[in-house]
C-alpha cells in the first residue's frame, strides 16, 4: 500500500512538473500552449543527441533540457503566438487561434524526432548518471524518484511564492485578471509573456529530463500523452491556481494507481477522467479555480 | 511547371489533356488489368507494377521502412536473376504516414490504376483493416506483413507473410520448463489484439498445459508510460516468472521498472522487444526472452542466404524480421506471377492459392507453409543480453 502511494506520488510529481508550465501560461497570459508536449519531448531528444559527444552527468542533461525547453518556448511565443495576438480581432479569436497554432507548431519538432529516431524509444544511456535503487523500511525507490519528488515540491512552492509575492508575479496575476487594466497600470504584457513562456518551457524541459530518467526511455509521441493528463490536472484543480494543479496532479495519479492496482487495468482512464467529469459537474471552475469575470 | 500547357493556353491545355487521356484509355483497354502496356494475348508484359503501401513516417515507420528494404532486395534479385524472363517487376512506395485514411485512399488509387498488378499492404493492423475490404472487393492481390489483427486476411485476394504470434509462441514452453517456473504473472497491453490474445488465451493455455498457475493478469492501455503500479500488482502475487507483453517503446520502461521493483529473474516478452527496442533499458533489459518468426542468426540455409544478401545491400546492417517477412512476401508474389503467366490480377490471385499449397524455403526458415493464407514458420527463441540478441534455440518446421 505504502509502496503504491510512493509510486503514485512519483507519477504525480511528473504530471505536476509538466502541468505547472502549462498552467502558468494559461492562468496568467491566457496562452493554452498545445506545443508544450513537443517542447517537452524535443528538449529530452536534444540531450539524447548530445550525450554521445559531450559527457554531461545528470546536472548537464538537466541543464540542456531546461535551456532547450526555455528557448523553444520563447521561440514559439515570438514567432507564432505574438503574431497571432497582433493580428487577431479580439481576445476570443486570439485564444482559439493560439490553440490551433500551438497544435500546428507542435508537429514540427515531432516530425523531426520521428524522422531521426524512426519512432524508436530514446533515452539517456551513457549520460554518466546511473539510476540506483534504495530500500527504506520495506519501501523501494530510486534516486531519480527522490530528485523528482523534491524538484516537484520545490518548484510548486517556488512558483506559488513567485506569483504571490514578487512584483513580476503580481503583474502576471493582474494580466490574468484583466489584461487591459493591467496595461493601463503600466504592466508590460509582451515582456512578461516572453519571460513566462521561457519559464514554462524550462519546466517542460526539466520534466522531460526527470521523466526520461524515470522511465529509461521515451518516444517522440510521449509528450502528447502527457499533454492530455496535464490538461486534466489543470482543469480538475482550476485554471490559474498553482495549488489546484498540485491537487489535480495528485488526485489523477492516485486515482490511476488505485484503479491499476485494484482492477484489471483497463478502467484507468475511464475512472480517472470520469472522476474529473464528476468534479466539474459539481464545480465547473475546478477545485481551486477562480470565477472568471469578463467584460463585454 | 508544364510550359507546353502554358504556351498553348487554357483551351490548348484541355485538348492536350484530353488527347493524353484518350491515349491512356486506348493503352489500358488493350491490356485489361495487366501492367504497363503489353500483356496483350496473355503472357507477361515488359513491366509489372507493384505498390508498397506502408508507413514510412510516423509511429510504425520502423516496421514500414524495414519492410520496404526487404521488398527492394527481393525485387532486385527477381529482376537480376531473370526469374520472370524479360519481365521487370517495378516497385512504387507510398507513405501512409501512419494515417488510416491515407492507407485506404492509397489502396483505392492502386485499385483504380489498372497498371498495378498487386500491392504489399501496410504493416499497421489499423491501416490494413481499412485496406482489406477494398482490395478484396476489387480482387487486387495483396500481401501484408505484420498487421496481426483479425479482419486483415479477409478473402482469396489477401495474404499475410507474417505468422500469427500464437502459432509460434508455444516455443516458450521449453524455456519455461528449463527455468522450472510453477507460476507466472502477466502484464499485457490492451492496445494490440495480438498481445491481448497471447496474454489472455495463448499463454494461460500454455501455463495450464505445463501445470503452472497464472497468479495475476494486468492489462494496460496503449498510452501507459509508467508501469510502476501494474508491476507492483503483479509482483505482489509472487509469481516465479513474469511475462511482459507490450508494444515496442513500452518494453524498455517496463523492464527498467521491473528491475527497480526488485525482480531479478527472466521475463517472457514478445517480438515487440526486438529491433533494438530494449537498448534504452541498458543492463536492466537483460533477461527478456521472446519467440520471434525470424532472427538474423538463425541457421537455415535460405535464411543465411537472405542475411548475407541483405547485409551486402545495406552496408553490413543485420536484417530485422520485418525485412525477412517482406522478402518472402515479394518472392511469393513473383512465384505466383510466374505460375499465372500473366500480370492479370485475377490470374495472379488464382495462382497464389496454388503456390500457397506448396512448402518452400525462405528468409523465415526452411519448410515454410501457408495456412488460411497466413504464413506458418518454425520460429526462434531469443534472449536479450543487455547489448544484443542471443539465439537460444530454433523451432522445427511442421
Amino acid at each position: 500500500m505504502l509502496q503504491d502511494l510512493l509510486g503514485a506520488l512519483g507519477l504525480a510529481s511528473i504530471y505536476l512538473l509538466f502541468a505547472l508550465g502549462m498552467s502558468l501560461t494559461w492562468g496568467t497570459i491566457d496562452i493554452l500552449n498545445f506545443s508544450h508536449g513537443s517542447i517537452f519531448m524535443f528538449s529530452a531528444f536534444t540531450a539524447h543527441l548530445l550525450i554521445p559527444y559531450v559527457p554531461m552527468g545528470f546536472v548537464g542533461v538537466a541543464l540542456v533540457c531546461i535551456v532547450v525547453g526555455a528557448l523553444m518556448s520563447l521561440l514559439v511565443q515570438v514567432v507564432a503566438f505574438e503574431q497571432i495576438i497582433k493580428r487577431a480581432r479580439n481576445r476570443n479569436t486570439a485564444e482559439r487561434q493560439i490553440l490551433i497554432g500551438g497544435i500546428g507548431v507542435a508537429i514540427i519538432p515531432l516530425a523531426i524526432a520521428q524522422e531521426v529516431t524512426k519512432s524508436n524509444p530514446f533515452g539517456f544511456i551513457d549520460s554518466g548518471f546511473e539510476v540506483t535503487t534504495w530500500t527504506f523500511m520495506g519501501l523501494r525507490g530510486t534516486n531519480i524518484l527522490l530528485i523528482t519528488l523534491t524538484a516537484a515540491a520545490a518548484l510548486a512552492v517556488g512558483t506559488a511564492m513567485w506569483l504571490r509575492r514578487s512584483r513580476h508575479g503580481l503583474a502576471l496575476r493582474s494580466i490574468g485578471v484583466d489584461s487591459e487594466v493591467s496595461a493601463m497600470m503600466g504592466v508590460d504584457r509582451r515582456r512578461l509573456a516572453i519571460v513566462t513562456m521561457a519559464v514554462s518551457g524550462g519546466l517542460a524541459g526539466l520534466a522531460a529530463c526527470l521523466f526520461t530518467y524515470t522511465l529509461g526511455a521515451i518516444t517522440p509521441e510521449s509528450g502528447d500523452t502527457l499533454l492530455i493528463k496535464a490538461f486534466a490536472c489543470i482543469i480538475l484543480g482550476g485554471v490559474g491556481s498553482t495549488g489546484g494543479v498540485v491537487l489535480g496532479s495528485v488526485l489523477l495519479a492516485v486515482t490511476e494507481t488505485i484503479v491499476l492496482t485494484r482492477t484489471s487495468g483497463l478502467w484507468v482512464e475511464a475512472v480517472a477522467f470520469g472522476l474529473i467529469f464528476l468534479v466539474l459537474l459539481v464545480k465547473p471552475s475546478g477545485l481551486f479555480g477562480r470565477k472568471e469575470v469578463r467584460r463585454t | 511547371m508544364d510550359w507546353t500547357a502554358v504556351r498553348l493556353g487554357r483551351r490548348g491545355a484541355v485538348a492536350v489533356v484530353a488527347a493524353a487521356a484518350l491515349g491512356m484509355s486506348a493503352c489500358s483497354s488493350s491490356s485489361g488489368t495487366s501492367s504497363t502496356s503489353a500483356a496483350a494475348g496473355g503472357g507477361l508484359p515488359a513491366t509489372i507494377n507493384v505498390v508498397s503501401i506502408n508507413p514510412q513516417t510516423g509511429p510504425a515507420a520502423f516496421a514500414g521502412l524495414a519492410a520496404n528494404k526487404g521488398y527492394d532486395l527481393a525485387i532486385k534479385e527477381i529482376n537480376d536473376s531473370k526469374f520472370l524472363g524479360s519481365t521487370t517487376l517495378t516497385l512504387s512506395k507510398v507513405d501512409t504516414k501512419g494515417d488510416i485514411k491515407t492507407a485506404a485512399s492509397s489502396a483505392s488509387t492502386a485499385i483504380a490504376d489498372k497498371n498495378v498488378s498487386a500491392i504489399f499492404g501496410s504493416v499497421s493492423s489499423q491501416e490494413a483493416i481499412a485496406m482489406s475490404p477494398l482490395v478484396q472487393q476489387a480482387g487486387l492481390p495483396t500481401i501484408y506483413t505484420q498487421a496481426g489483427s483479425d479482419g486483415v486476411v479477409v478473402g482469396d485476394a489477401t495474404y499475410r507473410a507474417t505468422p500469427l504470434m500464437r502459432t509460434y509462441y508455444s516455443l516458450v514452453k521449453k524455456y519455461v520448463q528449463e527455468k522450472g517456473w510453477k507460476s507466472v504473472g502477466i502484464i499485457h497491453t490492451a492496445a494490440a489484439p495480438t498481445l491481448v490474445d497471447i496474454g489472455t488465451k495463448a499463454l494461460p493455455a500454455i501455463a495450464t498445459e505445463l501445470g503452472m498457475t497464472v497468479t495475476t493478469t494486468v492489462a494496460v492501455q496503449g498510452t501507459t508510460q509508467d508501469f510502476a503500479a501494474p508491476i507492483s500488482q503483479v509482483l505482489a502475487s509472487k509469481p516465479d516468472g513474469v511475462a511482459i507483453l507490450l508494444v515496442g517503446a513500452q518494453n524498455p520502461t517496463a523492464m527498467k521498472q521491473l528491475r527497480q521493483a526488485g525482480y531479478t529473474g527472466d521475463v517472457l516478452g514478445n517480438s515487440g522487444a526486438s529491433a533494438g527496442n530494449l537498448k534504452p533499458a541498458g543492463a536492466d533489459g537483460a533477461g527478456m526472452v521472446w519467440p520471434v518468426d525470424f532472427n538474423f542468426q538463425q541457421k537455415a540455409e535460405a535464411s543465411q542466404k537472405f542475411v548475407k544478401a541483405y547485409q551486402a545491400a545495406n552496408s553490413g546492417e543485420n536484417p530485422l524480421n520485418y525485412a525477412a517477412e517482406a522478402y518472402d512476401a515479394a518472392w511469393f508474389l513473383a512465384k505466383s506471377i510466374k505460375a499465372a503467366g500473366s500480370a492479370d490480377r485475377a490470374k495472379i490471385k488464382t495462382a497464389m492459392a496454388t503456390v500457397a499449397s506448396e512448402k518452400f524455403d525462405g528468409a523465415l526458415g526452411n519448410g515454410l507453409t501457408w495456412k488460411d493464407r497466413d504464413i506458418v514458420v518454425p520460429g526462434v527463441m531469443i534472449r536479450w543480453d543487455g547489448t544484443g540478441d542471443v539465439l537460444l534455440y530454433e523451432g522445427s518446421a511442421s
